[in-house]
């Protein structure tokens, strides 16, 4: 795994957000104020049948039940029994309702918030928290994608793209996770610390220089992910998961999307502000979809309500919003191989913490969940409920020279105020 | 040899189980709706004789009585009275779905298959089972005679021709047999080549065995399924069939589909010919030129084959064998007035 090992191996290790700052009172305001993301991204687009708008009794509705929850009134697939329990500590929107039906383009729009306009390329929702909600001098990473699959075809694609934008490298990233690895982050063992440090000042003298020289972008980049990896260097015990408790793990697990679940929650306990877990693209079920939901769905039902019950039980939920989404929904009509294709017209989502209202169910589709019956949702609708429970002004110009004028979420989008405390 | 396609039956969804009556005069589907319908075979005419509460997996009728068995998804089993037309019993089987069921040829025993994947490691190998994964009921009595332990998801099942037998085989590609007058494993037939662990997409295993034959001699057992991919839900691996000395000293794989043969695709089902010279494959095609293979025995030559353009779940002969009854549909068309077009097959052929 990722960085195992290495705090045994002789670089500096902590065990606790207030030993990754110099200043101890700072480290505590820091911890007071800051909030928290993590965006369990579903790869691949869960159907919305199967979790969290079920129609069961209908052709479209597939072999599963669907099963009361702790909100009277409100039915979830029988696969999320767990969820059903702490249904109101959830907020459930089944009327999303987006354009692009393929991949790559549904991974962007819903990872952007907003359609590409070549040839500027807007950051990612973890890019923008992670300027928004990050500490410079916080060493652990202000973006963490924790992807244990390194894979997945279009979101392969989509994670080697340009994820930070306009916003510039420093706030792309760190990937880690399963048995991708980064390589060389350890210092070599006959290198001191003195001669190490001596040689980065050297490093980033020369590429400063060059950077002012030449107006490299390129340059700048370059010291970007070094200090990244030194912060990496420095709080690496927090990504070795043979550090997790095996009482945690048993819970999370056993599958590596549960571990990095909980490897997110201990990341966000010690001051990650935005953490998304992924594990390649295993929703994108065009064939034989139930038979793979019912290995899926299980798990994610056991990793919401574990973190949003050990995010409550220490006092973070309030501070930390949980999103679980796709890029879309899936068909109601089974095609041939009693799989179900990509559906954007239609489908659903859920969120927990942050402020937002407990229990509460947004929007419909009707009976066979071919469309919205009310109040359908769009991407710009839905980042500007993130950013508003953030505490992020949605409608915030971007201060880009020699660009177009681009706001955090255009057009004015309103926010679902039907979630919004 | 000549197929010819002498009818096609509409279903209100797709079957997924299907018997013939002893004179062939009609057939019982399990289907997608729940639905366990009797179909006449000479005019196509469908009736739901009564549903499960999910999707009705497979409808058994039960040599000498006038008796079918259905199982569901719903865990259930139903006995049926066709003289009476009305509920015999209904029988709590499993925690979760029957994937698949069988009666043996005698009319003395039924079994049907369960088991729910659920992660059980950090690779996602299958959890172990929480209930017994193959059941076997006295077909007349609905008694419980045996509770046979295996790894889920148990996703195929079938009696040996001379009644002595069970078989059943799993996600991961491991097929157990079991001796029915002593209720002992006697045998565990395993191949990995029908079972992927997505390398592209998701990281857990899908296919397994999806439908089991044994020979006509009860000597081996035939498997089949979608060969390995690395995106296992491209559904394009290759159709595979493996056959299996189930009673040799560690059960050894004696023969495989013909390299050039097959195509890509999910094969469902797979069922010996009454005169026991050849046995059909049936699934869904995604990359090739058939989806419905004729093998000779026991040589396992490709002797005929047919694309039906559907998905096929099962294969069903006349006792004659002149005809061949391919069960299953093909996509689900969109609801018009909140109404489904029939989306349900049954293919009857001429078999020459």
């Amino acid at each position: 795994m990722f960085l195992k090992g290495l705090a045994a191996a002789g670089a500096v290790s902590v065990a606790s957000w207030a030993g990754l700052f110099s200043v101890p009172a700072f480290a505590q305001q820091a911890k007071k104020e800051q909030k928290h993301c993590i965006l369990l991204w579903l790869t691949g687009a869960p159907s919305q049948f199967e979790t969290w708008d079920p129609k069961p009794g209908t052709l479209s509705g597939g072999p599963f039940k669907a099963i009361g929850t702790n909100v009277p009134g409100v039915q979830i697939s029988s696969l999320m029994p767990r969820c059903a329990t702490i249904m109101d500590k959830l907020c459930v929107i089944r009327s999303m309702s987006t354009k692009p039906s393929e991949h790559f383009q549904g991974i962007n729009l819903l990872n952007r918030g907003a359609e590409p306009r070549q040839p500027f390329v807007r950051p990612v929702l973890g890019s923008v928290l992670a300027q928004q909600l990050g500490h410079l001098d916080s060493p652990i990473p202000n973006f963490i994608l924790l992807d244990p699959c390194p894979e997945g075809n279009e979101f392969r694609e989509f994670k080697a793209g340009n994820m930070a934008g306009w916003l510039g490298a420093q706030y792309g990233p760190v990937r880690a996770g399963g048995t991708y690895g980064i390589p060389d982050i350890r210092r070599q063992a006959d290198l001191t610390t003195t001669d190490q440090q001596d040689r980065e000042a050297l490093r980033k003298f020369l590429v400063r220089k060059y950077e002012n020289d030449h107006q490299s972008a390129a340059a700048n980049s370059q010291n970007a992910a070094f200090e990244r990896v030194k912060g990496l260097m420095s709080c690496a015990s927090l990504f070795d998961l043979n550090r997790l408790s095996e009482a945690d793990k048993a819970r999370y697990g056993p599958g590596t999307f549960g571990i990095h679940s909980l490897l997110a929650r201990n990341l966000v306990e010690n001051g990650a502000p935005f953490v998304m877990v992924a594990n390649g693209m295993p929703w994108d079920c065009h064939i034989l979809n139930h038979e793979t939901h019912q290995m899926l769905v299980p798990e994610l039902d056991r990793v919401i309500y574990h973190l949003v019950n050990d995010l409550e039980d220490r006092g973070l939920l309030e501070k930390t919003l949980v999103i679980a989404m796709g890029e879309f929904g899936r068909s109601p009509n089974l095609n041939a191989s009693h799989g179900r294709d990509h559906y954007p017209t239609a489908w659903s989502l859920a969120m927990a913490g942050c402020g937002l209202k407990r229990g509460v169910v947004v929007g419909a589709t009707d009976p066979q969940g071919y469309a919205p019956i009310e109040k359908p949702f769009n991407e710009k609708n839905l980042f500007a409920t993130i950013f508003k429970a953030l505490g992020i002004d949605p409608y915030a110009e971007y201060d880009l020279p020699n660009m177009p004028t681009f706001h955090r979420v255009e057009e004015n989008s309103p926010a679902i105020a039907e979630i919004l405390a | 040899m000549k197929a010819e396609q002498a009818s096609i039956i509409k279903l209100p969804s797709t079957v997924l189980g299907m018997d013939v009556s002893a004179d062939a005069s009609s057939l019982y589907a399990a289907c997608m709706d729940g639905g366990v319908y009797q179909v006449e075979v000479k005019s196509g005419q469908a009736s739901k004789l009564y549903r499960h509460s999910s999707f009705a997996s497979g409808a058994c009728a039960v040599p000498g009585s006038p008796t079918i068995i259905s199982a569901g998804y719903d865990g259930t089993l139903v006995w049926y009275d066709l003289g009476e037309n009305k509920e015999i019993r209904r029988v709590a089987a499993h925690e979760f779905w029957s994937w698949q069921s069988d009666v043996s040829r005698d009319g003395k025993y039924f079994a049907s298959v369960t088991g729910q994947y659920l992660a059980g490691g950090p690779k996602y190998e299958p959890a172990p089972e929480t209930e017994p994964s193959v059941k076997v009921f006295d077909a007349g009595t609905g008694k419980l005679v045996h509770a046979f332990s295996h790894v889920p998801s148990v996703q195929a099942v079938a009696f040996s021709p001379d009644g002595k037998y069970v078989a059943a085989g799993n996600l991961m590609g491991e097929t157990r047999v079991w001796d029915l007058s002593t209720g002992k494993q006697l045998a565990a037939c395993k191949t990995t080549s029908l079972t992927s662990w997505g390398i592209i997409k998701v990281h857990a295993y899908q296919g397994g065995v999806y439908s089991l034959a044994f020979s006509p001699d009860s000597q081996s057992i035939i498997v089949c399924g979608m060969g390995q991919m690395r995106d296992p839900n491209t559904g394009n691996g290759r159709q595979t069939w493996q056959r299996f000395a189930w009673r040799k000293e560690g059960s050894p794989r004696t023969a495989e589909i013909h390299a050039g043969d097959a195509g890509g695709g999910h094969p469902e089902a797979i069922a010996f010919h009454p005169s026991g010279k050849y046995f059909v494959m049936a699934g869904r095609l995604a990359q090739g030129k058939w989806n419905t293979g004729f093998f000779d025995e026991p040589g396992g030559d490709l002797i005929h084959s047919l694309d039906t353009k559907a998905r096929l779940t099962r294969i069903r002969f006349n006792p004659d064998g002149s005809r061949m009854f391919l069960a299953g549909g093909v996509a689900q068309p969109k609801a018009k007035d909140g109404n489904y077009p029939d989306f349900g097959r049954i293919l009857v052929y001429d078999i020459a």
